[in-house]
């Protein structure tokens, strides 16, 4: 019963997105809509580019 | 010659420079403060701040005047998992992206910070750090340290309650838009089998699929529209609800039903109705939210607090801060330069002036000296006083005004949307229609079964799920289209109150006029002098002075090419008089005639009618004396905006009457009505007399805008039709208005009534198109022979239209006078 199975996949499937929106919604990530156009243009900074401690006194980055 | 500061970009005289040479590159700061900023920011390595800021305005981000309380912000701290603590709080001075990546970066380098995050659209930060590493106080502190000032964030019951709805509707519709999509394959196989054929076992299947999946998509997504639709049936009216309810209801049964007797099914259009509804749902309060926030973060800007003068241990005194809720009638407060008076009182120490124009509407500010009355609200300009406390709480004028904004509201007509207008009308006459195909086809002797169904299938054709899209989504485009224009809406509605607009009251100070003095003319009375060697030598003494008038002579002065410099020694003001210091060995006095009369300088009759002339038209005349000669007069007015004319005449085209309402005075007034060509102006109003004025126009049958600032507009905003609040107004007044002016520019009055107009249209057309596809069908489903195809094709002829028409809002608006 072939059609019964893609039923299945597509029901699994849909739901499997449906979870994942709704632990977005509930991780508040709809809740800013203006950041994300910004951030993405962001250089990282030398400091946690390499995945250093940021707070780290004797960070070499420092200085730039 | 001036320069531009590296930090905070405002020009400054040369000779007050700050130089640094960093990496090679000079730098000119206009003070040590911004120096301090910049040195900050490069050595933390965020220089890049300076590369990516878009600053619109210029000078500090925020003016960190008082100490940082920390108090405040205790009780907004909670622990979250991890032993860390958690704090929301505003950043007041945020301008540009690049201010929210600064203070991102900032915070988060500090130790013991775990993560800092700033809303862009919100300009509220969350930061979650290590109590044992680093304190509130640091946070706080660090904030401060590039510029920017932190404010206790506390979210009102109503925010609140916004804020989860938004959630709340926003789960619903992914829950649908989930369902729907999965129905949609379903749907189409269901099509295809229609005109291909289609074996009776798999389309069971499908169909049984469809039910499980649209069962959900109305009893849990569409729920909001069933409980209200209960609560409206039970007050015996149709609203949109009822007839989302309705509609989907019907083709929900209908295609049960048919499922049994093996004819076509419909669940697509029953999810349809629900999810696009819900779109229209979730975007108008998405907006709604964001505009109550920007309200409540232009009104969390003002204090709260006042600093009680109280008894301190060992007999001293002692200053405290404290919620101004706490102050009674008796106590004494401490005002500084810049500060909001917390309740009414009478100054008992030190002189000041204080700006009234937002409480009285007064364009002059008024001097106070020990013995003065003060009124809670209005604005401390310079020198600083103790105000002993006469009223607090409800007794005072402000919360006067309040109440009076109160019963506005509780007296406002509230007028029904269209679209609830039209579907009152549109229900009654499908549901008369279903039941007379019903009866119709029950009499020409079809079974009663087949006859229910025909009824049944009127309403399902009949009910538009583009219908729900209509209003919303031009409201959207439209607010959007607003403030981009810089102007902040509250609600949909308000583009249906301004596009009816026939009456529009203007509030004279701080709305058409600048609110603040400024020099309006030199008239040189010694004949062979420049007007800027006067302005000139006149400045050079105000800039000592902290009255406001001075103010604007230094300001005027700015504007000139730079002079000899003068030697300015022995400054000296007299209260309520003027200023008087010698100048490169000369005595010069700034004031009023009894000060020039006092130095020996006489005014010439010729001279003094002149004077008389601009005093008679409201105008402040300040006389320039030197070694007792009269040089000049010095004619300040709280000028009219450059644009108002503009926005007036603007006003007048669309068809409104201009009318201009103020506090002010009668010579005022009409000096100004003049100046904008309005006829009709009315002074010396109080703010319930203004409210009464805009309710005696209601009563007339005339829809009323009123734009104003003060506090002593916000009964009047409230009562009108439409209220427009400037940005630089009080809390209270942003609160009363459906429109604020984020760009202070007046011709954006004319621009929300044109651009009302231009969506109101748009809406009707909306409504018409998105019932007529829909109607057009309903014959065929009286007849008994609807096709499922143009029961599919309505549906998306409908909701296309909409969105297609509602998108011309956004072009066909001409972008004006952009700055």
């Amino acid at each position: 019963m072939s059609l019964g199975f893609l039923i299945a996949i597509s029901l699994g499937l849909g739901i499997a997105a449906w979870l994942g929106f709704l632990w977005s919604v509930r991780s508040g990530q709809y809740d800013d809509p203006e950041g994300p156009k910004y951030r993405m243009l962001e250089d990282e900074d030398e400091k946690s580019r390499k995945g250093r401690d940021p707070n780290r006194m004797d960070d070499p980055g420092e200085g730039r | 010659m001036s320069l531009g500061c590296d930090h905070c970009l405002l020009d400054f005289p040369e000779r007050e420079a700050v130089r640094e040479t960093v990496d090679g590159i000079d730098r000119v700061f206009c003070c040590t403060g911004c120096q301090g900023n910049h040195r900050l920011i490069r050595d933390e390595g965020l220089g890049a701040f300076y590369d990516g800021r878009r600053w619109e305005e210029r000078g500090l981000a925020a003016r960190p005047e008082s100490p940082q309380e920390v108090e405040p912000f205790r009780a907004a701290v909670r622990p979250v998992p991890g032993g860390l603590s958690e704090v929301d709080l505003y950043v007041e001075g945020i301008r540009c992206a690049s201010c929210v990546w600064l203070n991102e970066r900032l915070l988060s380098r500090t130790p013991g910070v775990a993560f800092a995050r700033v809303n862009y659209a919100t300009h509220r930060a969350r930061i979650r750090w290590d109590p044992a590493r680093a304190g509130l106080e640091t946070v706080l502190g660090r904030i401060r340290s590039a510029g920017y000032l932190p404010k206790p964030y506390g979210e009102t019951e109503g925010q609140a309650a916004q804020r989860r709805e938004t959630r709340d509707l926003l789960v619903r519709l992914g829950t649908a838009a989930f369902l729907s999509s999965q129905l949609m394959v379903v749907t189409i196989a269901l099509y295809a089998g229609y005109f291909q054929g289609i074996d009776a076992e798999t389309r069971r299947l499908l169909e049984w699929v469809g039910l499980g999946l649209t069962l959900p998509v109305y009893f849990y997504s569409g729920a909001p529209f069933l409980r209200n639709t209960v609560t409206s049936l039970r007050r015996g009216r149709f609203n949109m609800d009822a007839l989302i309810a309705l509609g989907a209801g019907a083709s929900l049964a209908y295609s049960a039903w048919q499922m049994i007797q093996g004819g076509e099914v419909y669940f697509d259009t029953a999810a349809m109705i629900v999810t696009l509804v819900l779109v229209g749902r979730y975007v108008e309060s998405a907006a709604k939210g964001r505009a109550s926030e920007a309200v409540a973060r232009l009104a969390a800007l003002q204090p709260r607090e006042a600093r009680r003068i109280e008894a301190g241990p060992g007999g001293g005194v002692e200053v405290r801060r404290v919620p101004v809720a706490e102050l009674r009638p008796g106590d004494r407060v401490d005002v500084v330069p810049g500060e909001r008076l917390p309740a009414d009182g009478v100054v008992r120490e030190g002189a000041s002036e204080v700006d009234e124009s937002l409480v009285t509407g007064e364009s002059h500010p008024v001097a106070k000296q020990p013995g003065s009355p003060a009124i809670g609200g209005t604005v401390n300009l310079h020198g600083s006083f103790i105000l002993e406390l006469t009223r607090t709480g409800s007794d005072t004028v402000l919360a006067g005004i309040i109440r009076a904004v109160e019963e506005a509201q509780a007296s406002r007509p509230r007028i029904q949307a269209v679209a609830d207008r039209v579907v009152g009308v549109f229900v009654p006459s499908i549901l008369l229609l279903a039941i007379a195909s019903t009866a119709w086809h029950l009499a020409g002797g079809a079974p009663a079964a087949r006859s229910i169904m025909i009824g049944v299938s009127v309403l399902v054709i009949a009910c538009p799920c583009a219908l729900g899209l209509a209003t919303p989504l031009a409201v959207l485009l439209a607010t959007g289209v607003a403030t981009a224009r810089g102007l902040l809406l509250k609600g949909g509605d308000v583009f249906e109150r301004a596009a009816g607009a026939d009456e529009a009251l203007l509030d004279k100070t701080g709305t058409v006029t600048r609110g603040r003095p400024e020099l309006r003319e030199v008239v040189v009375v010694e004949s062979g002098l420049e007007t800027g060697d006067a302005l000139r030598l006149a400045a050079a003494v105000e800039r000592r002075s902290e009255h406001s008038l001075g103010r604007a002579l230094v300001e005027a002065a700015r504007q000139l090419a730079d002079g000899p410099e003068l030697e300015v020694v022995g400054f000296a003001a007299v209260p309520g008089r003027g200023v008087e210091a010698r100048v490169d060995g000369a005595a010069v006095q700034i004031g009023t005639r009894a000060l020039l009369a006092e130095a020996g300088a006489a005014v010439s009759p010729a001279a003094d009618a002149r004077a008389r002339a601009f005093e008679e038209r409201g105008d402040t005349v300040a006389f320039l004396a030197r070694d007792g000669r009269v040089l000049a007069m010095l004619v300040v007015a709280d000028a009219v905006r450059p644009e108002a004319r503009e926005a007036v005449d603007e006003l007048s085209r669309l068809g409104l009457r201009v009318g201009l309402l103020s506090g002010d005075n009668r010579r005022t007034t009409e000096a100004v009505a003049a100046q904008l060509g309005i006829s009709d102006a009315v002074a010396e109003v109080s703010p319930a007399e203004k409210r009464e004025r805009v309710a005696a126009l209601q009563a007339l049958g005339r829809q009323v805008l009123v734009a104003g600032d003060g506090v002593n507009d916000a009964p009047a905003l409230t009562q009108a039709d439409v209220g427009v609040a400037m940005s630089r107004g009080t809390d209270v007044t942003m609160e009363s208005a459906e429109a604020v002016l984020v760009r202070d520019d007046l011709r954006l009055v004319p621009e929300l009534v044109r651009l009302s107009r231009r969506t109101y249209r748009i809406i009707r057309e909306n409504l018409f198109w998105a019932l007529f596809y829909n109607v057009v069908a309903v014959p065929l489903a009286m007849a008994g022979v609807l096709h499922p195809i143009v029961a599919a094709g309505a549906m998306a002829a409908s909701s296309t239209f909409v969105v297609a028409n509602s998108l011309r809002i956004r072009r066909a608006v001409p972008v004006r006078h952009s700055r």
